[in-house]
Order: C-alpha cells, then sequence, then structure tokens
C-alpha cells in the first residue's frame, strides 16, 4: 500500500468511526433504558402478562380484542379526516418541510389495505415497511409499535378488516427535498428503529411492566411528549420532558415535582386520563383531548393504573422555562390583579369572562377553571392561543362541555392580546405573543 | 340516553326528563316552557340567554343542564323577587331601557348578578360585566344609567 493510499484508508476509518460514534450519541437510549433491570423475553416472563387485553376482554373474539387494542394504540386519530369515515386517511400532518397525509387503513384493496397479508401488515406496523416496499415515514410511531406483539398487531388488523372497507384515496404527500427521498427512511430506521418486541423488566412489578407495554408499545406518550433528536428520533435523554408537537405544547410528563407530574395524585393522574379533566390540574384540549375521547377514556381502570404506575417512573426532566408553582387564583375583581393589556382584557370581558369569571375559577364548571392549569402558566402561551383559535370540547358520563372556537372571530392581533392578557392574570409570567406568532399557530394547526 | 333530572329552579323543585347533555337553555325554554329566557346565538357569545346559577350570571345555552344539578338556578321570572333584581327591573323601567327586547332578559340577568356582588359599580365594573352581553339596538347607554339609577336606590 502506497503512503498515499494509507493515509486515504485511515481518514475513510476515522470517517467511518466518527459517524458510527455520531449515531451512537445521537439515537441515545431506548425508551426504556431508564429502567436498568435485567429483561426476559416475553416467553419467559412469569410474574406477570404485560401484552395483550384485559382480564375481562381475555375470552373476547379476536375482533373484539383487536378494537382494545386499536383504540390503546390510537390508530383512528391520526387515519380519519374530521368528517370522513373512520380509518380512511386523508389526515393532514403540517411540518417544516411540507405535508403529509395519513393513508386509508380500511379493508379497501384498491385505496387501502385489503390486500395486505398479516407478514405485511406486520412489516407495517413493526418495521415501517409498506406492502410495495417503500419505507414509512415516521409519523408512523413504528418505533413504537415495535414493541407490540405479533398477536396483538394482527389482532388490530382483525379488527381493521371487521369494519366496513372505505375508497378513499388520500392526497399525495408535498415533501420538499430530501424529505421526499423515501429510501431514505432504510438508514432512517437501521438507526432509529428498536425493531424489537417488548422484553418485560424484572426488576419491576407486573403492574409497571403492563403500563410500560401500554404506554410505549400503545398508546406511543413519548412521539409527543418527548423531545427530537438531530435526527427528529426522539430523545430520551430526555424522555417526556416535554415538546411542542403540530402546533399544541405535549407538557412536561416525567415525575419533576415541579414542571412535571410529581406533584399530582394517583387519582388526579386517573382522573386526567379517563376523563381528560384533574381538578386544580386543567382539562385536556387539542391532540391530548382527542387522545382522552378515542383512546384512553376506552382503557380498562387497571390498565389506566398501569399506566400511572409507569408514568412514576420516568426519571425527572425538569422544563426550566415554565415556572416552580402555577399561579394561585386570581383576584375576583377585574380591578385589581393584572390589567396592563387593555385590549386583551376588553377581549377577555366580552368572550371569555362569563365562563371562565375574573378569578379563573369557573362559575359554570370546574372543567373550565384556568387556575392551576399549565396552558395559562407557560409564558408561550401555545396552547392558550390554540383553545382560543379552535375551541375545545370534552365528553364526560355527565355530558359535554365545550368552548366554542375563536378563530373566526378575532383577528391574530386579537387573540395575541387575549393570551397575553390571560397568562399575565392567571398564571405566572405574561406571555409576548404577536399577531404573527399567532398566525404561524394558526399555520400549524389548519386543515 | 335520558334521565330523571331534579333542579331547584327558582326556588320551585323541578323534575324531568332530559339528556344530561342538554343545554339547561334548552330544558327551561322547551322541557319546563319558562321562554322568558332567550336563545341568541348559542355559543356564549351574545348574553341574551343569561340566568343566574348559585347568584353568579351564567350562559345557560352552553351549560349542559347535569352540571347544574344541586345548584339553585334563577331565571328572569323570578329575578324581580331577589332585591337587587327588583332595584333593577324598576330602574330598566324608569329609564326606558329596552328598545326591541330580545337581549333584555339577559341584560337585566347581569345587571342584577353585577348589584348582587358589587352594590356600587363605577364605568369600568359596568364594563366588565356587562361586555359579554351584547344589544343590537345599542341601548348601552341606557343600560349604563338604569344600573347606576338602581344602585343608588334613585328612579
Amino acid at each position: 500500500m502506497s503512503g498515499k493510499m494509507r493515509i486515504l484508508t485511515s481518514v475513510a476509518a476515522i470517517a467511518i468511526l466518527a459517524a458510527g460514534l455520531g449515531v451512537v450519541i445521537i439515537r441515545g437510549p431506548g425508551p426504556l433504558d431508564f429502567a436498568g433491570g435485567p429483561k426476559v423475553a416475553l416467553a419467559d416472563y412469569r410474574a406477570g402478562k404485560p401484552t395483550g387485553v384485559p382480564a375481562k376482554l381475555e375470552k373476547a373474539s379476536l375482533v373484539e380484542r383487536g378494537e382494545y387494542l386499536a383504540k390503546a394504540a390510537d390508530c383512528m386519530v391520526c387515519h380519519t379526516k374530521p368528517g370522513e369515515k373512520d380509518y380512511s386517511g386523508g389526515l393532514a400532518f403540517k411540518l417544516p418541510f411540507g405535508t403529509l397525509y395519513s393513508t386509508n387503513i380500511t379493508a379497501d384493496k384498491d385505496t387501502g389495505i385489503g390486500n395486505y397479508t398479516d407478514q405485511d401488515f406486520l412489516n407495517a406496523v413493526q418495521h415501517g415497511k409498506r406492502r410495495d416496499g417503500a419505507r414509512l415515514y415516521p409519523a408512523m410511531p413504528y418505533t413504537s409499535y415495535t414493541f407490540m406483539t405479533d398477536d396483538d398487531v394482527l389482532a388490530v388488523k382483525a379488527y381493521l378488516f371487521s369494519l366496513p372497507a372505505v375508497r378513499a384515496r388520500a392526497p399525495d404527500n408535498t415533501l420538499s427535498f430530501p424529505f421526499n427521498q423515501r429510501w431514505a427512511m432504510i438508514a432512517w430506521s437501521a438507526v432509529f428503529n428498536p425493531d424489537t418486541r417488548y422484553m418485560p423488566d424484572t426488576s419491576k412489578s407486573p403492574e409497571w411492566n403492563r403500563g410500560a407495554y401500554l404506554a410505549e408499545a400503545l398508546a406511543h406518550c413519548g412521539e409527543c411528549h418527548t423531545p427530537r433528536n438531530l435526527g427528529f428520533a426522539l430523545d430520551n435523554r430526555r424522555k417526556f420532558a416535554g415538546a411542542i408537537t403540530a402546533g399544541w405544547r405535549a407538557f412536561n410528563i416525567s415525575s419533576d415535582k415541579a414542571t412535571g407530574l410529581g406533584n399530582w395524585s394517583d387519582a388526579d393522574l386517573i382522573s386526567y386520563l379517563s376523563l381528560g379533566h384533574a381538578p386544580g390540574h386543567g382539562s385536556a384540549s387539542g391532540p391530548m383531548g382527542e387522545a382522552v375521547d378515542h383512546s384512553f377514556s376506552q382503557f380498562a381502570p387497571e390498565d389506566i393504573s398501569s399506566i400511572v404506575a409507569y408514568l412514576r417512573s420516568v426519571p425527572p426532566q425538569p422544563s426550566p422555562d415554565l415556572p416552580a408553582t402555577t399561579a394561585p387564583v386570581a383576584p375576583a375583581s377585574h380591578k385589581e390583579g393584572f390589567t396592563a393589556d387593555a385590549r386583551g382584557k376588553k377581549v377577555f370581558a366580552s368572550a371569555c369572562a362569563s365562563c371562565h369569571g375574573w378569578s379563573g375559577e369557573s362559575p359554570v364548571s370546574p372543567m373550565a377553571t384556568l387556575t392551576g392549569t399549565w396552558a395559562v402558566n407557560d409564558p408561550a402561551a401555545t396552547n392558550v392561543a390554540q383553545i382560543v383559535i379552535s375551541g375545545t370540547k370534552r365528553h364526560t358520563p355527565d355530558g359535554a362541555l365545550s368552548m366554542p372556537a375563536f378563530g373566526n372571530a378575532y383577528t391574530d392581533d386579537e387573540i395575541a392580546a387575549v393570551a397575553n392578557y390571560v397568562t399575565a392574570r392567571f398564571g405566572t409570567k405574561g406571555s409576548k405573543l404577536t399577531a404573527k406568532d399567532v398566525a404561524e399557530l394558526r399555520e400549524q394547526t389548519a386543515e | 340516553m335520558h334521565m330523571a333530572t331534579t333542579l331547584t329552579i327558582n326556588g320551585e323543585t323541578k323534575s324531568f326528563d332530559a339528556p344530561p347533555e342538554m343545554p339547561l337553555l334548552w330544558v327551561l325554554r322547551d322541557i319546563l316552557g319558562m321562554t322568558g329566557t332567550k336563545f341568541g346565538c348559542g355559543i356564549a357569545q351574545c348574553g341574551a340567554c343569561t340566568v343566574h346559577v348559585d347568584g353568579k350570571a351564567v350562559r345557560s345555552c352552553v351549560l349542559p343542564v347535569s352540571a347544574v344539578a344541586n345548584r339553585t338556578v334563577t331565571t328572569i321570572e323570578h329575578v324581580g323577587s331577589t332585591p337587587a333584581g327588583a332595584k333593577v327591573q324598576k330602574a330598566w323601567l324608569e329609564a326606558e331601557v329596552i328598545q326591541c327586547g330580545y337581549c333584555q332578559s339577559g341584560q337585566i340577568m347581569a345587571a342584577a348578578a353585577l348589584l348582587a356582588s358589587t352594590p356600587n359599580p363605577d364605568d369600568s365594573d359596568i364594563d366588565a360585566a356587562m361586555a359579554g352581553n351584547i344589544c343590537r339596538c345599542g341601548t348601552y347607554v341606557r343600560i349604563r344609567e338604569a344600573i347606576k339609577h338602581a344602585a343608588n336606590g334613585q328612579s
């Protein structure tokens, strides 16, 4: 080997090593690595049954079991465009580099997945590979679903195939170069898809293992609540620390006492997941509202408790931009407390005060109480602006309570003013939203 | 799903069958026949449907009836028997506030709730309490005047 060749070879070797190291550093730990205990294959785990359906459905038909699991995996919210038939796809995902559309996963042979064999379906859900061999974009959370057992994935398939086939072709994606190169997802998947089924941690309780399976393999909490790394994959070094997803802030759900769930009681967490509301913590809106309506509210109570047990174990991650404590109740009189934003106050008086009250404690329903919610205590006011724009609706056993959408009634300037007033009056620190910020928030959620 | 519901409305106990998510306004108007409370926008933005729940002014068009179980509801039919309501109604007549009248049940309910909690409101109190009640005839000037008269006990 000539001296020149040797140098080139060394440079190449160093580059490959550096790239490999870079990949490992960017990828970071897996979603369950924090638990740290010894892991065993499911077949060798005897302490409990973390996978499948709850006990009451053990004897149910394959389709019924699949229905429970499909709801637990929340397939419907992404695979249904509002107003269209369930699971017929077409929902737009607005990304910084273009728009992705969810696919039709009904059993229609031309436009849906009617021709999928069991293996085709497993390939898509666990490996991110379409029937024609093309790679899925990770908007489809197959890096989470990959932890599902084959049995559970195929039960979901049986359920989907039991529903009416809908003929509906999703619009073509409008991604820009290089993101429109699907083949690049081969490399992405090789790095970021753990491509392994769930392995119980024997140092943890059976309840924890069930919760881990539900939260990681099915409910895919991290897809919204974990920040992303340079490769747009989940950065589990900051697991559940919160992130902005689809224009909404998914708050910190780590066990951090100040800004996570560390100070929520079990009853609070159970209530929030199953009803979308916990007294003093506010109500689920936006994407979490949908997750409650279509997924968590359908969970068996023991499964909700398992998720709570699991969430408790996730190491604390502080959110430094949030206050250490949420603001107390505001004064009952409009004259006291924050009054600097005259325009915001005017909008609040005419559109908001009749339901939310001047103190933030709603005279109508605890579900409309602003005091104590992260939304009004977030100095970025992201979710306050989004709820004002698109409204919110909570379904409960006692019926629905809703807030109308004000996005068409008020200008960006007025929405910014009222969001700034609301965060200053009911939160710890007023936001500084401008009309431009509100326009951008609208853009991220507009259908 | 219909459920037997019992509410205390204007001091009387009323029982009826209604779905739990039915807005209180529909129960009042369509089931109980109390049509003094008006339907305006249906999204809590005009104030025509204002009633009192535990003495506070709320919009009945967005309030599911299940949310007011065990709470006290007062409507325009009965507000004249409360001290603040009586003063407001008297002042309203003296000042000839009403033009077409459609919003006025809600205006009177909002004004009565204001006077019950703030017996001597200034202009900013009136603005803060009444901003959510709109009037297409533009009687706002007379509404403000009447509220001040009611507060002073003048007429």
